[in-house]
């Protein structure tokens, strides 16, 4: 059986695209790829909790950032983890700009479409680690 | 003329734990109070910010009294608040109110139910309430941590050199006050409501002098990390500043 591979969102909670990835990294461990992958609690790395970083060290991780500050990518490196791939929801909004949304708190139908296809992105980075990884699967 | 009211801040952090619904809990509540609940009086940081942030960041707690909410027994916010900035005012734990409560634990992670989210209200009334008791005690003089602004129709902040900068919401500026460089003599530094301080001494008839100076580092080290030895560079620039603020405020009249 493969390792489930770790999605850290920021959860960014000053601005809406924090609230994208966090959805977005939720959607994917809970409904599209279940079993496949896992979160962890951010805040557990940024305090240095032992069994925390020992999980990033041992699994591919995916991050998911809202923002250029980029705070899941950077902790997840400051652990000593490694980033299989970095997914920025300000990339995927550029591309898809009619999807503007400013409702933080709760997600409206915008910033919910956001969040699927962020969702989507993690998705195809995911399977392309899966794919990537050969004999290397635990 | 109606006098500006003075604008005390609460700094919430919450852990926003994405393996536990309390997490969300956390996050959500805090969200409820920042926009629903008391705009006015709080703002807020992202807790990775503490670690993938600077000093900037990490001076966020020694700005202003912090509530810090917490899903779990871990205290994540609590001690990364207290260890990377400063020690928090008040602090909750989802999973402790719940039991006070007496409620029913959630289950969604992702998208709440209603009783979570009758829950995640009530846990965002009791955070207001601390919120109101934290300004009160700065009002008279228990606290630290202000900002000068005229309150327009109650919502928006109009600050006091007549910009229209929103609600500040978030300490990472999106939609705070704005900063701006200030030359020292080791080089520029941004300074967050710059412009904003050196208008409510000028409003005040402050002149450019020892004593106003005094006060108007004081209020700068409110809202930005201004480091010990550093203090006399800052104290000349803003003299500078203010000075040159007071030319051109004269030369408009």
């Amino acid at each position: 059986m493969n390792r489930p591979i770790l999605v850290i969102p920021c959860s960014g909670i000053g601005k809406v695209y924090g609230t994208v990835g966090r959805d977005a990294a939720l959607q994917v461990v809970e409904e599209l790829r279940p079993g496949a992958t896992e979160t962890m609690c951010l805040s557990l790395l940024v305090m240095g909790d032992e069994e925390a970083r020992r999980r990033v060290q041992g699994a591919q991780t995916v991050t998911i950032d809202g923002c250029a500050l980029a705070c899941a990518r950077k902790n997840v490196e400051m652990a000593g983890g490694q980033v299989g791939a970095a997914v920025m929801v300000l990339d995927v909004y550029r591309r898809h700009r009619h999807l503007k949304s400013q409702a933080v708190t709760f997600l409206d139908e915008n910033g919910q479409e956001l969040a699927n296809r962020v969702a989507e992105e993690t998705v195809r980075a995911i399977d392309a680690l899966h794919d990537g990884r050969g004999d290397d699967h635990a | 003329m109606t006098m500006p009211e003075i604008i005390r801040k609460v700094g919430l952090i919450a852990c926003g734990g994405e393996e536990l619904p309390e997490g969300t809990i956390s996050r959500i509540a805090a969200r409820l109070v920042l926009e629903e609940l008391r705009p006015l009086h709080t703002v807020t940081l992202c807790l990775p910010l503490f670690l993938a942030g600077g000093e900037a960041e990490r001076a966020f707690a020694r700005r202003q009294p912090t509530i810090t909410i917490d899903g779990c027994e871990k205290l994540c916010a609590r001690r990364a608040t207290a260890t990377y900035s400063g020690r928090p005012a008040v602090s909750f734990i989802v999973s402790e109110f719940i039991d006070y409560k007496g409620l029913r634990p959630p289950i969604h992670r992702r998208t709440l139910d209603e009783d979570e989210i009758a829950l995640t209200r009530a846990l965002a009334e009791a955070v207001a309430a601390e919120v109101d008791t934290l300004v009160e005690a700065q009002r008279s003089g228990g606290l630290g941590g202000m900002l000068s602004a005229q309150k327009g129709d109650g919502q928006k902040v109009v600050f006091a050199d007549g910009t229209d900068e929103g609600l500040p919401v978030c300490a990472c500026q999106s939609g705070g006050p704005p900063a701006r460089s200030l030359q020292l003599a080791s080089g520029a530094v941004q300074v967050v409501a710059l412009d904003a301080i050196l208008a409510q001494f000028a409003r005040e008839g402050r002149p450019a002098d020892a004593s106003t100076l005094q006060d108007m580092l004081a209020l700068v080290k409110i809202y930005n990390a201004v480091p010990p030895e550093a203090e006399t560079d800052y104290a000349a620039a803003l003299q500078r500043e203010y000075a040159g603020f007071l030319a051109r405020r004269e030369k408009q009249a």
